[in-house]
Formats: structure tokens, C-alpha cells, sequence
């Protein structure tokens, strides 16, 4: 009579007899209904492209933001519910000032997805507990920088796990890119190489012609640290795809 | 005649209204002397601290050196308020644990200077009374010191001396390693044996002059390839 998916999705914290939490796993399945972004870390720099959906003629493209500057050297970008990510990104943000007012160093990209996965996983926690949700948040996050370590891309989802990729692809054109991915990634692409094969994938899986304003490209590098690409940069990068 | 008023104690509530003002003292703070010497050069730093531990004409201990090992890279000299000194490094230590488990990785010396200069300001209305110096092989293997105050102002310097004869050496330091007003400069860099040599020197002298510092020294050298120690007897009066 406990078998039945219905009677345990309700609470956020009461996992199912088979072991399961339904809110985390439809929270998951949220992000397939995003937006699809790629990212791939090589040797010289982290690539993050994202698809933007313009959904009416009459829409601002540049208001939907979906890469956002977390500190100089750490970008984000995020598929899903965005609204939930603004929390997650500014919380990116603080942890990173915290961390270079108290140590002056740059936090790492492990480091802050680790804080950032503590605030994923605070959901359904007692009403007291200010600034909790009460439900998990419907985001995935790419995380891309550069640190100590080297270029870095690490991947969090609903659940808080946050894992780190030399390529990954998230939102509703993930299975079909991430298995290009696989195709094509090297460890020795350049950057250059990074930013063009990750459009040619986007462009593979958007229903979409690419263009300037439904597209968000922007690099992480050691020497330059996160850069959004601008208008005329994105349109000299797609005039690369074929 | 009205009789005035008596306390069972047998003061007159008059006579205590006319006491005057009383001042009440608080005085959490002691010092209990020692001094540090730090000394920065390429590819080592060196840092020393003297054994005595006193309060006032007193000697409570000939064999205490105030320095502690933080991790591979960092060490840290402490002097001042000695129950101040054991409270912040063991505040210190757990902090450093705390960082090693949430980034994976020992602390820099800059990260360790950094996070004791927000400890010490944290503290900024009732401060830790303590001279801290932290001496360290920065990330280019290059030696590094850091002086603080007692709130939390961060120096990055070449040499420091700290402590109850900070005053009395760091002119000595300015002098012998600083080069300061000097016409004729050695042309080569500061060998670790000379800033070794330096160090002792300076402690014998501190050890003439200030009651507060003498009986030995521990002395701290740090390289690529760890942290070894070195002591010496000073003068036992």
C-alpha cells in the first residue's frame, strides 16, 4: 500500500520506501524542460555557451541572462527554473567576497560549488530557518574558472551533487549534445576549437537558427579571467559553424 | 534631633552617600614579555622567539619558546598576554583545520596572514594583546614575514622584530638588513647564514638591556624542504 509514487512526491524530506526522494528527482526533471547550455574545460580556458529562447518578437533578448560573473576568475551559467538560479549565483558571489575578505585568495571553483550545493540541499528545512526554500531548487548550475588547479568545470544539480567535467551539457538538448561531446572532446582542444565545437553542438540541438541574440557564449582564462562575449564577438564565433 | 538613619551593618546611609565616587578596575590583561624576530630572504625565512616567560620581576619559566609550527610553510610567533597567546592559536589551529577540510588544500601563508588579521579586528574592543609576526615560504618559494597590531593592521615586510624588545631591535634590523643610511652596501643577497647569524646577535643584545627577554632562544628555519629548529642559551638572569 507504500508503493505508490503519489504518496510519498508530497513532503520534500521523506524518502520513499524504495529510498527515493520524488521532489529532487522531478526538481531534476525540470532542468530538461531548460534551456540547453554546454560547457567544455580545456588546457587554455573554460568555454560556456548557453541557448537563449525568444519566445516573442517583442521580447528584449539581452534581459534573459543566463552566464552570470560570480568573482574575476569564476562564470556560471544555468538551465531551468532562472528565477531559482539568481539565488544560488548571488550566493556564489558572496562566498566568494567572504572568502578573499577573510583569506586574500581567490576561492576555487570546487570550493565554491561546494557552498553552493550546501544552500541546494537546505530545502524543507524547519520554517525558522530563514532564507531555507521549501522546495529543492529547479536549476542546474556550470560552473567555469580558472584557479590554482587550472581551468575547471564543475556541474551541480538540484540534489546539491556537484561533480567536476572536461565537458558537459545540461537543459533540454542535454542527452544528444553530451553524447556529441564525448564524440568530439580531446584534452588538447584549444579554446578556440572548445567555443566553436560547443556551438556546432548547440546549433545541432536548437530547433532555432543561431544568431547573435539567441546565443551566450563567454570564456573563462587565466589571463583575461571571465569574458561575455560580446554581440560582434558571437557573431564572428558562429561564423566559424558551418 | 532626628536620629539619622542607621544600616544594620552600622554605616549611616548619609555617610555612604557622601563616600564620594568609587572606581571599580578591570584589568583582564598581563604581560608576560618575550620577543620575535622574523627575518625574510630568497628561498627561506627564518623566525625566532626567546624561552623566558615572566610577570613583572618574576620569572614563571626559562623554557617556553612562543613559536608554533602551522602547517609545512607557516610559522607563527606570539608574545604579549601569554593566556591571549594560547587562546588565538589554538583559535588558529582550529581554524586551520576547519579551511584544510572545507578547500582541500594546507593554507598559504597570505591566507593564514589574511585570516589572522580578521581574527585579530574581530576582537577590535577587546583585542588579544599579543605581537604576532608570521613567517612563511610563499607559493614562489619566496621567504615572506607579516607583522600585525593588536587589531589587526598587516604589514608585509622583509624583517620584523615584535615582542617586549621590538623597539629595542628593529632599529638593529633596519640597520643590518634593511641597509638603511648605509654607504657602502654588500653587493650580494642576504644568505640564511647571515640572517641566522644576524638573529643571534640581536637576541644577545635584546638579552643585555630588557628584563623581559633572555634565557634562550628557539629559532626556526624555514626552507623547500621543511621546517627545521635551531636553539640557543642566552643570558640566565
Amino acid at each position: 500500500m507504500f508503493l505508490t509514487r503519489s504518496e510519498y512526491d508530497r513532503g520534500v524530506n521523506t524518502f520513499s520506501p524504495e529510498g527515493r526522494l520524488f521532489q529532487v528527482e522531478y526538481a531534476i526533471e525540470a532542468i530538461k524542460l531548460g534551456s540547453t547550455v554546454i560547457g567544455i574545460c580545456t588546457s587554455e580556458g573554460v568555454v560556456l555557451v548557453v541557448e537563449k529562447r525568444i519566445t516573442s518578437p517583442l521580447m528584449e533578448p539581452s534581459t534573459i541572462e543566463k552566464i552570470a560573473e560570480v568573482d574575476r576568475h569564476i562564470g556560471v551559467a544555468c538551465s531551468g527554473l532562472t528565477a531559482d538560479s539568481k539565488t544560488l549565483i548571488d550566493r556564489a558571489r558572496l562566498e566568494c567576497q567572504n572568502h578573499w575578505f577573510t583569506y586574500n585568495e581567490k576561492m576555487t571553483v570546487e570550493s565554491v560549488s561546494q557552498a553552493v550545493s550546501n544552500l541546494a540541499i537546505k530545502f524543507g528545512d524547519s520554517d525558522d530557518d530563514e532564507g531555507a526554500m521549501s522546495r529543492p531548487f529547479g536549476v542546474a548550475l556550470l560552473f567555469a574558472g580558472v584557479d590554482e588547479k587550472g581551468p575547471q568545470l564543475y556541474h551541480m544539480d538540484p540534489s546539491g551533487t556537484y561533480v567536476q567535467y572536461d565537458a558537459k551539457a545540461i537543459g533540454s538538448g542535454s542527452e544528444g549534445a553530451q553524447q556529441t561531446l564525448v564524440e568530439m572532446y580531446n584534452k588538447s582542444m584549444t579554446l578556440k576549437e572548445a567555443v566553436k565545437t560547443s556551438l556546432t553542438i548547440l546549433k545541432q540541438v536548437m530547433e532555432e537558427k543561431l544568431n547573435s541574440t539567441n546565443v551566450e557564449v563567454s570564456i573563462v582564462t587565466p589571463k583575461d579571467n571571465f569574458h561575455m562575449y560580446s554581440k560582434e564577438e558571437v557573431e564572428e564565433a558562429i561564423k566559424d559553424v558551418a | 534631633m532626628a536620629m539619622s538613619l542607621m544600616r544594620p551593618g552600622g554605616f549611616s546611609y548619609s555617610e555612604l552617600a557622601n563616600a564620594g565616587p568609587v572606581q571599580h578596575h578591570f584589568s583582564p590583561y598581563t604581560d608576560n614579555g618575550g620577543s620575535i624576530v622574523a627575518v625574510a630572504g630568497k628561498g627561506f625565512a627564518l623566525i625566532a622567539s626567546d624561552t623566558r616567560l615572566s610577570t613583572g620581576y618574576s620569572i614563571l619559566t626559562r623554557d617556553q619558546p612562543k613559536l608554533y609550527d602551522l602547517n609545512s610553510n607557516t610559522v607563527l610567533g606570539c608574545s604579549g598576554c601569554w593566556c591571549d597567546v594560547l587562546s588565538e592559536t589554538r583559535l588558529i589551529e582550529a581554524r586551520m583545520k576547519l579551511y584544510k577540510h572545507e578547500h582541500q588544500k594546507e593554507m598559504s601563508p597570505g591566507a593564514v596572514a589574511q585570516m589572522l588579521a580578521t581574527i585579530l579586528y574581530s576582537r577590535r574592543f577587546f583585542p588579544y594583546y599579543v605581537s604576532n609576526v608570521v613567517a612563511g615560504l610563499d607559493a614562489n618559494g619566496q621567504g615572506v614575514v607579516y607583522s600585525y597590531d593588536p587589531v589587526g593592521h598587516c604589514d608585509q615586510n622583509l624583517f620584523h622584530a615584535g615582542g617586549s624588545s621590538g623597539a629595542l631591535l628593529q632599529p638593529l634590523l633596519d640597520n643590518q638588513i634593511g641597509l638603511l643610511n648605509m654607504e657602502i652596501k654588500p653587493t650580494e643577497p642576504l644568505t640564511l647564514e647571515r640572517a641566522k647569524g644576524i638573529i643571534k646577535d640581536v637576541f644577545i643584545s635584546a638579552a643585555e638591556r630588557d628584563i623581559y627577554t633572555g634565557d634562550g632562544i628557539l629559532l626556526k628555519i624555514i626552507t623547500k624542504d621543511g621546517i627545521t629548529q635551531e636553539s640557543m642559551k642566552l643570558r640566565h638572569d
